[in-house]
């Protein structure tokens, strides 16, 4: 199924939050590759997620389960997992 | 009962207990939910987050150097469990080869410990050619060359008599001090145990006379110990109130902000208040030191089950001031809670960088009260 025009931005600014937050150079939010696992292949270490997290938390109002950091290993799967927080936030 | 002198209540549970803050919400009351940057938005908070951030990519491991000491104490975590039968790799290429090794698997930090690294001046080189981050720790009695530029823990505990009783050494503190004084890779580690608390006043001056910098640890129980050392209510009390003291006293000297001094003489031990994320307590392998951290023994292996900082301790009764370091600062998460919480938080990792990082130099603190940690226990991640 096509990613819809939401998810992809969603996914943008993810992507934007971590190259700020774990300063990272010579990559764009476009050619971050969204499926690249953040421990294995960038080496982001629990106290960078830990601040991503936190990032992530005040920007879309959700609350992010430190339980529930080590499976955010994707910015996608950060994105699924935020999408699912959000809505289950507007059906509460 | 409040303590004046050290803001603490005292009664059956006293070690266990901060005085209730003074911007707690009311009885009833719904906290407020802080959002991390209004957090971070003021100014001095901002500024210290930024600095000890810089630092989040240290990623240690541990390594005994050798099984052979040149004292013996009482209580020593080395001579406890199977790692001092570990035959020792004195090759200087096989550490080179190790170290090579951790770099590759993202360690960036090595804390060379167990028994007495000084005693293996080629391999101290070795290590520090590879990995330049790092630390020595050290019972002092022997100097460790200039030219290996990590940070030294020099352990004290107590005055030269109990040093004679406890650890049968003559005349340890002079020795030491004349071995580290002025050097900026020194850090001595006074370790309180229930014995000692009252020397700590005159060996705390004597080391800040000879500008030397100190910090404190709080004797943890190895498995199975219930000797004369091992703390109970009564004497964290007292050790806090004397670290409160010695704060006052000597602070240029004294690396050690008021929440170490609450999270290493509470009435819970670290694990239970904040949750040990050291692959002895962590089953998971995803990220942090549960995925990263190995303890390796003088024969260069290591075995998860026993992996932590200060293997063989009794985890209910850890407060050691190596394990605070990881445990507590790991909890980012949880002290994001409210400004006093995060400021206590940042002060105690500006703390632990003051102790482990060479040049890193702390600032004031930012949470001069004494507060409670968080609720809760981690995940271990």
């Amino acid at each position: 199924m096509p990613e819809s025009k939401e998810a992809r931005e969603l996914v943008l600014r993810i992507a934007e939050i971590i190259i700020g937050e774990l300063k990272l150079e010579e990559i764009t939010p476009e050619t971050f590759d969204p499926d690249m696992d953040l421990v294995d292949e960038l080496g982001v270490d629990s106290m960078d997620l830990a601040t991503v997290a936190l990032v992530l938390q005040d920007e879309y109002g959700v609350f992010i389960d430190e339980d529930d950091y080590p499976t955010l290993k994707t910015v996608r799967l950060i994105a699924e997992y935020l999408s699912a927080k959000m809505a289950a936030g507007k059906n509460a | 009962m409040v303590n004046a002198a050290s803001g603490w209540r005292q009664g059956d549970h006293a070690a266990a207990e901060p005085v209730r803050r003074q911007d707690a919400p009311a009885e009833g009351a719904v906290p407020r939910r802080w959002k991390f940057s209004e957090l971070l938005a003021e100014p001095a908070v901002g500024e210290r987050w930024e600095k000890v951030r810089r630092y989040f990519f240290l990623r240690e491991s541990t390594y005994d150097m050798t099984n052979r000491c040149n004292i013996r104490c009482d209580g020593c975590y080395y001579y406890e469990g199977a790692k001092q039968f570990a035959c020792e790799n004195d090759d200087p290429e096989a550490w080179r080869g190790l170290m090579r090794q951790e770099k590759s698997r993202g360690i960036t930090y090595v804390v060379l410990a167990g028994a007495e690294p000084s005693l293996v001046p080629e391999l101290l080189a070795v290590c520090f050619a590879e990995m330049p981050l790092g630390c020595i720790a050290t019972n002092g009695v022997r100097r460790i060359a200039d030219a290996v530029g990590y940070r030294l823990h020099i352990s004290v505990w107590g005055n030269d008599a109990t040093s004679f009783r406890v650890r049968k050494a003559r005349g340890m503190l002079g020795r030491q001090i004349e071995n580290y004084r002025g050097d900026p890779r020194a850090v001595f580690v006074y370790t309180f145990t229930r014995e000692n608390i009252g020397e700590a006043a005159a060996v705390v001056g004597t080391l800040a006379d000879a500008d030397c910098r100190v910090t404190f640890n709080v004797f943890s129980a190895p498995v199975g110990y219930s000797g004369p050392l091992r703390h109970d209510a009564a004497s964290l009390l007292r050790t806090r109130e004397v670290m409160g003291e010695m704060r006052e006293r000597y602070p240029r000297h004294v690396l050690f902000s008021p929440y170490n001094v609450v999270a290493h003489t509470h009435g819970r031990g670290l694990h239970d208040l904040f949750g040990c994320s050291y692959p002895r307590r962590n089953a998971s392998t995803a990220i942090g030191l549960g995925r990263s951290f190995r303890q390796f023994r003088a024969d260069l292996t290591w075995d998860r089950d026993a992996a932590c900082c200060v293997p063989d301790t009794d985890c209910a009764d850890c407060r050691h001031y190596a394990a605070g370091s990881a445990v507590v600062t790991a909890r980012l998460y949880r002290h994001v809670t409210d400004p006093l919480s995060f400021k206590a938080w940042l002060d105690y990792v500006d703390t632990y960088l003051a102790v482990w990082v060479m040049g890193y130099e702390p600032g004031e603190a930012l949470c001069p009260e004494l507060i409670d940690p968080p609720e809760g226990r981690g995940s271990g991640t």
